[in-house]
């Protein structure tokens, strides 16, 4: 059923939007993270999105028209470390540098944004559909 | 005079079936606004009607004789399972016109939340006329609207 299926889409992009935020929030959390488990400096998540067919494989447009959206991986920002000179930190190497994390603030605030508005218009598609199968039923 | 009982809601239920199918679509694209590389696809419907309707593209052209579901085997009766509709592969298209992003992403999230909103409309449209049918026909065999509402209360 086709209905079904717009709220399965619906509820697949809405999943990944909220990812995305949580990659966003991870990131404004440790922008100041000079030390993680791995023992250097927190580096930047990003997520990837990846459109996926209920078929498996993606060929032409009606493939695509099937398809939903999945968090195919979540990558860490190749952006160079930021070094901010302060020598009388525990963490400074011999010059008297510490590395710190490649956060972009103003990136992720546009990233937020962006998510949140596709994950409202998921939403709201959702809703929409969700109207027209109870007026289905109504019939 | 013979007229099948369901005058009209054959065409109905194809016409159901396309819209649901475009908003699922359409809930494809918005939900894939982000995805790198994908590209915005539409329904074309009224391609895709005259594909599962051929001749039936009114309502009021006289049905054929023998009804749908004269089927040998019962098994046909099921529906077609969540895939997309048969013969729809041809009418659904890439969209085109739409600013590509640098990621090589075509969709354009407002225009395809008014599509949604007006393919909505035109679902609540159909199904309110498949309403009016059954209310029709119901009058039909009642001999009056009064009398179904009383027998209803």
């Amino acid at each position: 059923m086709s209905l079904a299926t717009a709220l399965a889409i619906s509820g697949s992009g809405m999943a990944a939007e909220a990812e995305r935020l949580s990659a966003v929030a991870s990131n404004l959390a440790n922008a100041n993270s000079i030390v993680t488990s791995s023992g250097t400096a927190y580096r930047a998540r990003e997520v990837v999105f990846r459109a996926v067919s209920e078929g498996g494989g993606i060929e032409g447009p009606s493939a695509i028209g099937m398809a939903g959206v999945r968090v195919a991986a979540v990558v860490e920002s190749a952006e160079p470390l930021r070094t901010s000179y302060d020598p009388s930190s525990s963490f400074a190497d011999d010059n008297g540098y510490v590395t710190m994390p490649n956060v972009n603030p103003v990136e992720e605030m546009v990233n937020m944004i962006s998510a949140q508005q596709d994950y409202q218009a998921n939403l709201e598609a959702f809703n929409v559909a969700k109207s027209l199968a109870l007026r289905t039923l109504a019939i | 005079m013979s007229v099948a009982l369901d005058t009209g809601l054959e065409f109905y239920r194809h016409v159901l079936e396309l819209r649901g199918y475009r908003q699922q679509i359409l809930s494809a694209d918005i939900a894939n606004a982000s995805t790198p590389g994908f590209k915005a696809v539409d329904l074309d419907f009224q391609e895709a009607l005259g594909a599962v309707a051929p001749g039936e593209a009114s309502p009021e052209r006289p049905r054929s004789s023998e009804l749908a579901w004269l089927v040998d085997d019962v098994r046909d009766l099921s529906p077609a399972g969540s895939g997309s509709p048969a013969g729809l592969a041809a009418s659904v298209k890439y969209q085109v016109g739409t600013p590509v992003t640098l990621d090589g992403n075509s969709v354009d999230l407002n225009q395809n939340k008014v599509a949604a909103a007006e393919n909505a409309v035109q679902y609540e449209a159909a199904a309110s006329f498949v309403s009016q049918t059954i209310r029709m026909l119901t009058i039909a065999i009642n001999g009056s609207a009064s009398q179904q509402s009383n027998g209803g209360s």
